[in-house]
């Protein structure tokens, strides 16, 4: 039996390792206690930026700056690896390591090509477009909201990448399993608040 | 315990362990795909009155997003109940928080 896996009476990791101990079972409740808490912090900064939408200070309005293009190119992107994060998950469960690591990776890599386009979105605005963070209150709100959320994606990343390599130091255990697991759930959370920033921040950006 | 009677349990609880396959989850990712297709498809075509496009746009994000909290989040898996309360409570100051805003920016 190989000793990286936890041993439970017969020696083999149980179906679904993340809720197979207190600990993991009290680390996934908790984790949702946190995403409630996380979803107060984006509604409050939905909130503001649907209040300040508008208020341009002469500077360039949503419909001139957002492109369809890369909005839909970000979708698609973290949609993808949302669904990667869920193949990772399914790997786990089958305690697929090579394959769970897999999946984490290209996760990653997604994510970072998110990160990306981000950059270079912002970068356009800031430099071409002459839409800064003190430009007006809609540019404030709207790097606010929208960085916000990058910097969770940022986050992320990092996370899902220490967890990688904590995966081919220890494998998959009782104790890692949780961690994965939680990981999974925060990815597909940034996705659900990506829709929402598309829907409201985007395209109600375009409808004016 | 006998050894057979091990192996017999063993095989019991494999079975009722079958796994998931990655079908349902692919058909959530397309129904996402699809949904926000709708949604810009709505925003391109444009002509139809803005306070219709709206509420259309919100519904499809919110549909999507209930979509893949159930299935992807596994919310709709029994046991869950405690994280159902917990985002309802944050999606209800969330809310409160959004109502807020826009009366005190409207009225």
């Amino acid at each position: 039996m190989s000793t990286t896996h936890a041993e439970t009476v017969d020696g083999a990791l149980p179906h679904e390792p993340e809720k197979a101990t207190l600990e993991g079972r009290n680390k996934v409740l908790s984790f949702w206690l946190f995403l409630g808490g996380e979803a107060v912090l984006f509604g409050t900064l939905f909130a503001t930026f649907l209040a300040l939408r508008n208020q341009t200070n002469e500077g360039p309005t949503a419909n001139e700056l957002f492109s369809f293009t890369t909005t839909a190119l970000a979708t698609l992107i973290l949609l993808v690896s949302s669904l990667t994060s869920v193949f990772a998950v399914q790997a786990m469960h089958r305690h697929n390591v090579a394959k769970l690591r897999v999946w984490l990776i290209v996760t990653v890599i997604l994510g970072l090509g998110f990160l990306g386009l981000e950059i270079y979105e912002f970068s356009e605005y800031v430099i071409a477009e002459k839409f800064g963070m003190t430009t007006s209150a809609f540019s404030s709100a709207f790097y606010t909201l929208v960085g916000f959320h990058g910097a969770h994606v940022a986050f992320g990343v990092l996370w899902i990448s220490v967890l990688i390599g904590q995966l081919f130091k220890k494998g998959l255990t009782v104790v890692t399993a949780p961690k994965v697991y939680v990981s999974a759930m925060y990815w597909h959370f940034i996705d659900v608040v990506w829709v929402f920033i598309f829907t409201v921040v985007y395209l109600l950006g375009k409808v004016g | 315990m006998t050894s057979a009677d091990h192996q017999a349990t063993h095989d019991a609880v494999k079975h009722s362990q079958r796994h998931e396959g990655p079908q349902k989850h692919i058909i959530v990712f397309i129904f996402s795909i699809i949904l926000t297709a709708i949604a810009f498809a709505a925003v391109i075509a444009g002509g139809v009155n803005t306070a219709f496009t709206v509420l259309f746009l919100l519904l499809m994000a919110i549909i999507q997003v209930l979509v893949q909290m159930g299935y992807w989040m596994h919310l709709k898996d029994r046991g869950h109940m405690m994280p159902i309360i917990f985002m309802i409570g944050g999606f209800f100051v969330a809310g409160t928080a959004i109502v807020t805003a826009l009366y005190w920016v409207w009225w």
